[in-house]
């Protein structure tokens, strides 16, 4: 018995000792990194480039590499798919370990996180940030240095039952915050449950609200990089979004699985969400609805999220991992893409040519993604959203006043602090 | 527990290889070519667990007393010794105490009843019905081995708000039911209904078991007395049980601390209002955050906690013999479980 706890204390000495003469604490500055990118080679690409993509894009973006194979017949794209749920980890564990792929898809949000640990490739120079939407571009820039490529994106619009609406008498796009108010009001009291449905708390609530304090005015960072979570613009958000619950326009909970068919059957008049519900409330039979961008406060604005390709510093790879990025963010390639997938282009100039162009639900989520706003790519930031989803809930549950919340998402936020 | 190691044999003198000197013990060429081939066939094991277990719980140690985050993962000893900062930082967050009130209020409720429970289901299956006994225990264990997923689909359609199961029948005896998910007071007892329907059938199982050692004839001299059914579940086979009851309090209570799943997929992660955030999903936030320093050291208190408590229950249920056999209890050197019941009855 004693010998076996001498053992272990040895060993914990010993593993101590270790970690301390190994470990003589963090260095003074963080060491100034090379973030100025390396020219990419010439000519075609060669050799196997790995890639990492998560769920749909990973399934099938092996197929559709072909194309880029068959114009470098020296180069080979081996993709692997893994699931959303375990990418952040495997990435992360992968840095750790220092075994990453040439190229994997990043979440717009994982940026901060991953491009402070030093392990991505500042994006090179043969891609220019004017060719994609501002906003997207937003997500990859880390300390005003971009660590990647928009892959495709994403934005939320407000899906009104246009039925609901014609009932109500009032146009199912309401332009500015004093229509949708009026509108969703309208629509409650000509028989609908609810006016609109925005989210009330909770995990993701953020990314409702945030479209809300882009409109006022309101930023998440100021200029030099301060948080500014408590102006008076965000206050007047959190205000106007508590509005609809103090109301009662808007449910407090709305059960697992009955969003879509409470819209269907007209019990809500509105809800703010992203592309993927054209598909699922189609498949549903139901095409009755309309799409417009969110209304206008001091100025248009909506979220954006998606998808970036980041290239590893390690990479074996790199010129035939930037070569392939580029050759996915060609508006040619984007479209083709879109046809693919339906990942909307990330590239403005892949909305001039079919589908994209010609259809009119599309062309709304066009016209949002040029106002739509990412929130910054800094280290601490997905920490910082749990934040502003908790204090929302008491917005919005249990009436906590605006300002006191936003006072309090500010205190805590700095505590937090931005990471970088 | 204790008392059965107690009595150990008095130093052997016929057995030298335990007792023997140390100068005799180096000396001998045999024993130590044995001990090698000793250490040797040990060698997988303790190669594993070093590497798989010890290794895991001395790193997050390590980490705990760190300043460690997410952008040190490509040099983890790039960082500072921060010494107990980050253990202060826990205790001064106010979410921290939320989610530990949460989870004290699950174990303190959830435990005791889901013992009660499992107790007087695993009575009535061991005596009462006998017919269908087999389909009871099988229905009674199966949401233990049931997706925790699946489960929280169906549970979350049976607590819904306005057409959920629960409250339409709470409807019939005229009661207004909560909006169960989505009130911050209601969600908690709901998790713990979840938690204590799933974990029930584990304990059915132990607790049958545990009836088993009852002896009959205890219950038929009891009954000649004149004891009643109340009298006899207290004085015989709560006692007798004593050790299966500790055991399935143990259990329950480790498993109850970390309590996780359920929030994680019933509330979102533990809303409404952070009513059902648990240590161990804040502990899981702070993980995703990769704060990995500070959610080590949340870590370790949460380990603390189960200790105190398992203590505690040892306490509280293991073998302690009621006064009046303190006397009897030095003549009979016989201890442990047959011991209690004799007391208990006198």
């Amino acid at each position: 018995m004693r010998r076996n706890l001498r053992v272990g204390v040895a060993a914990l000495a010993a593993t101590t000792t270790l970690f301390t003469m190994t470990a003589c604490g963090r260095s003074d500055a963080p060491a100034a990194e090379d973030t100025s990118a390396a020219p990419v080679a010439e000519g075609k690409a060669t050799g196997t480039i790995t890639v990492w993509a998560m769920g749909t894009e990973g399934e099938k973006l092996g197929d559709f590499a072909k194309a880029f194979t068959e114009a470098n017949p020296d180069a080979t794209v081996e993709v692997t798919a893994i699931p959303w749920d375990a990418a952040h980890d495997k990435i992360a564990t992968a840095i750790a370990a220092d075994q990453t792929p040439d190229v994997s898809m990043v979440g717009t949000t994982w940026m901060g996180e991953f491009a402070s640990t030093g392990a991505l490739d500042p994006t090179p120079d043969p891609i220019l940030a004017d060719s994609f939407f501002p906003g997207a571009w937003g997500t990859t820039v880390v300390n005003d240095v971009a660590y990647a490529v928009p892959w495709y994106v994403e934005t939320r619009v407000l899906y009104t039952n246009t039925a609901a609406a014609e009932k109500a008498g009032v146009s199912p796009s309401p332009a500015t915050w004093d229509d949708l108010k009026a509108s969703t009001a309208a629509m409650q009291a000509a028989g609908a449950k609810y006016g609109i449905t925005l989210q009330a708390g909770q995990q993701g609530a953020w990314q409702t609200l945030m479209p809300f304090v882009w409109q006022a005015g309101g930023e998440i960072l100021s200029a030099d990089g301060k948080l500014t979570l408590d102006t008076p613009e965000f206050v007047d958000a959190l205000t106007y979004y508590q509005s609809f619950f103090t109301a009662a326009v808007a449910p407090m909970d709305v059960p697992v699985g009955t969003l879509e068919s409470s819209l269907i059957a007209g019990e809500f008049g509105s809800m703010v969400s992203g592309p993927w519900h054209i598909g699922i409330l189609e498949e549903q039979g139901y095409k009755d609805f309309t799409l417009s961008p969110l209304p206008k406060g001091e100025k248009l604005a909506s979220f954006i999220g998606g998808s970036n390709l980041a290239v590893f510093k390690n990479a074996e790879n790199r010129d035939g991992a930037w070569k392939f990025i580029e050759w996915l963010s060609q508006p040619d390639t984007q479209a083709a893409w879109y046809e693919a997938t339906s990942d909307l282009p990330s590239v403005p100039a892949a909305w001039e040519t079919g589908t994209l162009a010609s259809d009119p639900q599309l062309k709304i989520f066009g016209t949002q993604l040029e106002t739509a706003v990412a929130p910054p790519s800094i280290p601490n930031w997905e920490q910082i959203a749990t934040v502003i989803d908790t204090e929302l809930e008491k917005v919005t549950r249990s009436g906590l006043d605006p300002q006191e919340a936003a006072t309090s998402i500010q205190q805590q936020a700095e505590a937090i602090g931005t990471g970088l | 527990m204790s008392a059965t190691t107690l009595p150990k044999p008095p130093a052997p003198a016929h057995q030298p290889a335990r007792g023997a000197t140390p100068t005799v013990r180096r000396s001998t060429p045999l024993r130590r070519r044995r001990s090698i081939a000793a250490w040797g066939f040990a060698a997988p094991f303790v190669l594993l667990f070093l590497v798989f277990t010890a290794w895991p719980v001395i790193s997050s140690l390590l980490m705990s007393v760190t300043d460690i985050k997410s952008r040190d993962l490509r040099d983890p000893f790039n960082v500072n010794f921060v010494g107990i900062d980050n253990f202060s930082a826990v205790l001064a967050d106010p979410l921290f105490w939320q989610a530990a009130r949460n989870t004290g209020y699950f174990v303190v409720v959830g435990v005791p009843l889901v013992m009660f429970v499992s107790l007087m289901i695993a009575i009535a299956l061991n005596t009462g019905i006998t017919r269908l006994a087999g389909f009871f225990r099988v229905g009674y264990f199966m949401p233990v081995v049931t997706s925790i997923v699946a489960v929280a689909v169906v549970w979350r359609f049976l607590l819904k708000d306005d057409n959920g199961v629960i409250n339409v029948v709470l409807g019939w005896f005229g009661v207004d039911g909560p909006n169960w998910l989505g009130d911050p007071r209601w969600s908690m007892p709901a998790m713990i209904m979840m938690a204590v329907w799933r974990s029930m059938g584990t304990l059915i199982v132990i607790f049958l078991a545990g009836l088993q050692g009852v002896p009959a004839s205890l219950h038929e001299a009891a009954a000649l007395d004149g004891a009643n059914a109340m009298q006899r579940l207290r004085l015989i086979t709560v006692p007798i049980m004593r050790p299966t009851l500790l055991f399935g309090a143990v259990l329950t209570g480790i498993g109850y601390l970390q309590l996780f799943e359920e929030p994680l997929v019933m509330t979102n992660g533990g809303g409404p209002l952070n009513s059902t955030l648990s240590v161990s999903l804040y502990i899981y936030r702070q993980f995703g955050f990769g704060n990995y320093g500070i959610a080590s050291a949340m870590s370790y208190l949460l380990f603390l906690a189960i200790v105190l408590l398992t203590l505690l229950q040892f306490r509280l249920l293991s073998e302690r013999d009621p006064r009046p056999r303190r006397a009897a209890r030095k003549a009979s050197p016989a201890a442990g479980p047959t011991a209690a019941p004799e007391g208990g009855i006198r």
